[in-house]
């Protein structure tokens, strides 16, 4: 647990470090994209602007794909490009290039497209409150239980809802495409969590006309949080086929304001939680969740976020008689996709407001439902998962202790009464499995790959990014950890397909779960086949057999079961959990809240750079409550906001003071850190809010107009 | 126009058009990628440079504004003395994340610096206020930032 | 885009003139390059007006500040004159858009811009500063309040530019001062209710921002509470009602901008 510093850190600062929009080529052309203006239609006629000559420009539409036009997903069902019927705004028509930036622009600004308009649906609620627009397959979690006669139980049902939210990476989405026609070979060099996914859009794209495809990684990665998991795809795809059309190198780097426009976001969700709680015991004694998503105009990766989300809608708690549901609905809104939490922000935020909302009927304190309630050694998930450890309680006391929550709960409660100006403070619980989901990981099946060199250097080769989490510094010293190799030497190489065997994506919190594991534990067995003490002496003396390379596979826990159909079993081996307090005031003048604390602890297990974890958990956390308070698109009525104007991300102004503690970092594996910061902070903040002023609101974000109108109503 | 100013404490010059963003002609014509473009309408100060020694957003400023000016970028900044305290501090506290928005942090934490200093969270926090970042949460940003305020303190004294 | 770039003021009427049809004049630029983005401005011609010397600078005579049209918010921030003269209207400014805007946008284009959320202006109206008016061989005062006449509309002459604005040295003195502007967070953000007001024992001045079609006094609350020492919230609720047309748009709600108002006003009247 020595401290490590970035390997990236200063010549990001410096700014020699490359970004996608850095690289250049000779003989490039720009590439751009011509999209829908419109929700739902047919395309009847594209008018291309007279004024400029169009055999300059190289266009290419859905005749053009030499494979198939299908974009691979978990779930294949949306184009790369739109052949008659735009399902939603921002759905891409024509990819466009040439070699003037500004004329492409114009030229692309001035293409008229006629279509005949269709029925949309664009306002999220009237999309999920519709049983009609379901789609895809309907997710249940049953664990049944005779409680017999509920008369007794005080009965709690609530609506909770959550908006978009927009990942605002600060680099735009962006690839770079080069086409060999002696070798038949697409390159792609581009901004991206999962390059095997990049390569498998760009076989699908061209079938059988090329060879081979190889996509690399541009040297940093500006930020992806998700929005870089699929959408990449689409946008590499497109960018290679106007490569090869053209035969020139192309570059297509999205503007802002086409990057929101078009890209994928977090599901908006609904989500009906009614409870049976025992006024005398304080036990949930029964829970109904009824877990819907805005998945947009195609499945793509959805399933697999509402598969998250239905299992960690009943967060940390065990109920006897559980019965979950999980549902797509259709909208003509751009696909919804990855973002850091996966489902698991929008499921913590229900119900975690909800135990707020079941204490304050009860006339208890939120607290003591919690601790009620929650999950600990001999109770289980819904999944019938067992718990091994009582980590979440640790969790909670600890951020109990730290945040003097009870004596600040009693102060409130009596300056409020004072004061104008009110002070609240706010609990919740959060939890995150780690890895892919059920069998997931056992599907990906991830392989990994070490090269020591001729000087005792190590290479590590994964498809892993670095996206800004710290992920490649992290790996290279678990690697020289494990055989206390001297820091500095070690390094994950670009991930490049044609160099990297396929570790799978960089998503679900998974690269220092799963693969950095990998890679401990393969550098140990090389250490052990090898037999060395000290790796540089060793290969010193055996420099004959160097440089020389190792590899593993992902060896699944065959204990670890879980079955697909009826979701029993154990749908994550290792769970991070969480425990959060939010402090507030709340100004009833402007209907302002001011975020003033937030507490977080959190169980990751072993913290292998403690700074970078840090980091990890007050970025998420200063997102999950941007999502909370000010972040949102589609206002009724109103089109979608465009740049970061009127996207309100929270700035260095905005944020509370962050206290973050880890416990139980003696863990002997790190589990999952990325996502949890995202899952549970908002729900405290709303709950902070209801214990401000008594008002109880379950949607966010927790705008000022939204406050107004709540306090309108009661 | 013949643009002639002062990048870097290098004179040069130029003919563009006068409208052409200090933005791009530092990407385009000269090759300084450290300044980034992220919002394109001053939104997010990942753009960030000096003008005339004080900062501001480069996708809103033309050539022409910077005619006979002296503009510097983060990797000028990076060679000056205040500069690499900065690189320094924010490479102590493993701050950087995606790094995308760091020359424009750097550039507004230099102007900080060099024109105030004062270890004060407040008053960090305001100086740094009109640039986004969308990793870090700018816990560290702020932390970096305070350590380089105190070892300027140290070394003047 | 036809480009100029005029030696001085003479060159920028003659060149102003010539120009029959919409024209931009360019200045710190902060809004204009954000509306060529947004297409908003394609290719009308474009004056560069930032370099004239007779535009620029703060100055005081005897009785005045005179800040010229092209002063940055920086510069604003930075003078001694407004320190010593106009504390309150200083303070008030330190919070605009971000310090990466305040270096290059200027007090003049903030008030051309015409929006009805500019920052500057409800200050301005509670200071009863005068716009000076420059046409090619004149130049004329006139109370900003008499600027505005409708959404991006002004009192403004056929080629005449806005020079600078005049307020008097003792504007703020001897009254308790008010501002207050609500955004969506508090950096870099355009205002959704802006409120200044100025009150002693025997008049109140009121301004707001965001509210109408342009920034504008509420004069006839200043009346109503120049003549009551009990001024009734009902009272207020109509007389507002009459002077602010708030609306719904993505940034916020009319209900929640009328009623934002309306506390702030009551807020003010505590002071």
């Amino acid at each position: 647990m020595k401290k490590v510093r970035k390997f990236d850190a200063v010549p990001k600062l410096n700014g020699s470090y490359k970004f996608l929009d850095d690289y250049t080529r000779p003989n490039l052309l720009y590439g751009g994209f011509l999209y829908a203006k419109f929700h739902h239609g047919k395309l009847k006629q594209i008018k291309f602007p007279k004024k400029f000559s169009k055999d300059e420009f190289t266009i290419v539409s859905y005749k053009d794909i030499l494979g198939e036009n299908i974009v691979p997903e978990p779930e294949n069902d949306q184009p790369f490009l739109v052949e008659q019927e735009v399902m939603h705004y921002g759905q891409i028509i024509l990819g466009i290039a040439h070699p003037n930036k500004k004329k492409l622009k114009q030229f692309i600004d001035n293409i008229e497209v006629e279509y005949e308009e269709m029925p949309a649906i664009t306002d999220i609620e009237e999309c999920l409150s519709d049983e009609n627009n379901v789609f895809g397959r309907v997710l249940e979690i049953k664990h049944p239980a005779e409680i017999g006669n509920t008369s007794h139980l005080i009965h709690t049902k609530r609506i909770y809802r959550t908006p978009h939210q927009e990942q605002a990476y600060l680099e735009t989405q962006a690839m770079l495409a080069e086409y060999d026609k002696e070798k038949k070979e697409i390159f792609v060099l581009g901004t991206m969590q999962c390059p095997f996914f990049v390569k498998s859009a760009l076989d699908a794209i061209f079938g059988d006309t090329i060879h081979n495809s190889v996509v690399e990684t541009s040297e940093g990665i500006g930020g992806g949080f998700g929005g870089k998991e699929d959408f990449p795809n689409i946008i590499a795809g497109i960018t290679a086929l106007l490569a090869y059309k053209s035969g020139r190198p192309v570059k297509t780097v999205l503007d802002r304001e086409d990057d929101i426009q078009i890209t994928t976001k977090r599901h908006p969700s609904r989500v009906e939680v009614e409870s049976y709680t025992d006024p005398i015991t304080h036990k949930i004694r029964k829970l109904n969740i009824d877990y819907r998503l805005d998945a947009g105009a195609f499945q793509t990766l959805s399933p697999v976020v509402l598969s998250r989300g239905v299992l960690h809608a009943s967060s940390g708690y065990a109920v006897e008689d559980c019965y979950i549901k999980g549902r797509l609905f259709r909208s003509n809104t751009p696909s919804n996709g990855a973002f850091r939490g996966f489902g698991a922000p929008q499921a913590l935020f229900a119900i975690e407001s909800h135990i707020d909302n079941v204490a304050a009927q009860l006339g208890i304190d939120p607290y003591t439902l919690r601790k009620k309630n929650i999950l600990k050694i001999g109770k289980e998930f819904p999944t019938s998962q067992p718990i091994i450890e009582n980590h979440l309680e640790d969790c909670l006391e600890k951020v109990i202790e730290i945040s003097d929550y009870h004596e600040k709960y009693r102060e409130y409660k009596q300056w409020n009464l004072e004061h104008k100006v009110k002070k609240g403070i706010g609990l919740s619980l959060g939890l995150h499995g780690g890895g892919y989901t059920g069998n997931g990981e056992k599907i990906l099946n991830s392989k990994i790959k070490l090269v020591i060199e001729k000087n005792a250097d190590i290479n590590i080769y994964v498809a892993n990014t670095d996206m800004g989490q710290g992920a490649h510094t992290t790996l290279a010293q678990m690697v020289d950890e494990a055989i206390e190799h001297p820091h500095n030497k070690t390094r994950v190489v670009i991930p490049n397909t044609n160099k990297a065997p396929n570790s799978g994506p960089t998503v679900a919190s998974r690269t220092i779960y799963i693969v950095g594991n990998m890679l401990r534990n393969l550098i140990k067995e090389v250490k052990k086949e090898l037999g060395f003490d000290n790796l540089e002496t060793y290969v010193k003396a055996h420099q004959a057999d160097f440089p020389r390379e190792f590899r593993s596979l992902f060896k699944p826990d065959p204990q670890a079961i879980f079955d697909d159909e009826t979701y029993k079993g154990v749908a994550y081996k290792d769970y991070s959990w969480a425990a959060c307090v939010v402090e507030i005031t709340y100004d009833p003048t402007t209907y302002e809240i001011n975020l003033e604390k937030c507490w977080n602890v959190l169980d990751i297990g072993e913290t292998v750079n403690p700074e970078i974890a840090r980091g990890q958990v007050e970025g998420g956390v200063v997102q999950a409550l941007g999502w909370g308070l000010s972040e949102f698109f589609y206002k009724k009525g109103f089109g979608r906001k465009q740049g970061f104007t009127d996207y309100t991300m929270l700035t260095s102004r905005d944020i509370p003071e962050l206290n973050i503690e880890f416990i139980h970092t003696d863990n002997p594996i790190p589990k999952g850190l990325g996502e949890i910061p995202m899952d549970y902070p908002a729900p405290a903040l709303r709950n902070a809010f209801l214990n401000a002023t008594g008002v109880g609101i379950d949607e966010i974000p927790l705008t000022p107009e939204k406050i107004f109108a709540n306090l309108e109503e009661k | 126009m013949k643009l002639e100013f002062i990048l870097n404490d290098k004179a040069v010059s130029l003919e563009v058009d006068p409208m052409k963003r200090l933005l791009d002609i530092l990407r385009e014509d000269f090759g300084l990628t450290g300044t980034k473009e992220s919002c394109g309408e001053g939104e997010c100060g990942a753009c960030t440079v000096l003008l005339d020694g004080k900062p501001v957003t480069s996708c809103l400023v033309n050539a022409v504004h910077a005619e006979n000016k002296q503009v510097v970028t983060s990797e000028g900044i990076a060679q000056k003395p205040l500069g690499k305290l900065l690189i320094a501090c924010f490479d102590e506290t493993n701050a950087v994340q995606c790094g995308f928005c760091f020359p424009g942090f750097l550039v507004s934490s230099y102007y900080y610096l060099k024109n105030d200093g004062e270890p004060n969270l407040e008053k960090i926090k305001t100086a740094l206020s009109g640039n986004i970042c969308r990793c870090t949460g700018y816990q560290k940003i702020f932390d970096s930032v305070m350590m380089a305020c105190h070892r300027k303190q140290e070394q003047e004294k | 885009m036809k480009f100029y770039k005029p030696k001085n003021l003479t060159e920028l009427f003659q060149i102003s003139e010539k120009i029959a049809g919409k024209k931009y004049f360019l200045a710190g630029g902060t809004d204009i390059n954000v509306q060529i983005k947004k297409k908003m401005i394609t290719d009308e011609p474009i004056i560069y007006i930032n370099h004239l010397e007779e535009l620029q600078g703060i100055r005081e005579t005897d009785e005045s500040i005179i800040i010229g049209s092209l002063c940055s918010y920086q510069e604003l921030l930075n003078s001694p004159l407004i320190a010593k003269y106009l504390p309150f209207f200083r303070a008030s400014l330190v919070n605009f858009a971000s310090p990466l805007l305040q270096t290059m946008a200027t007090i003049g284009g903030n008030i051309a811009n015409g929006s009805p959320t500019a920052d500057v202006t409800p200050l301005l109206l509670v200071l009863d500063a005068q716009i000076i008016l420059m046409a090619k061989s004149k130049m004329r005062h006139i109370p900003l309040r008499d600027f505005f006449t409708g959404y991006k509309q002004f009192n403004l002459k056929k080629n005449e530019i806005i020079g600078g604005v005049q307020i008097t040295k003792n504007a703020e003195t001897g009254y308790k001062t008010f501002y207050k502007k609500v955004g969506s967070r508090k950096a870099l953000t355009i205002a959704k209710v802006a409120l200044a007001g100025l009150k002693n024992s025997e008049e109140y001045k009121l301004a707001v921002g965001s509210l109408n079609e342009y920034p504008r006094r509420l004069s006839k609350i200043e009346e109503y509470l120049a003549s009551t020492n009990t001024p009734e919230s009902v009272k207020l609720e109509e007389l507002l009602k009459q002077e602010i047309t708030p609306i719904s748009d993505m940034r916020s709600d009319k209900d929640y901008r009328f009623q934002v108002c309306l506390n702030l006003l009551l807020e003010f009247i505590q002071i």
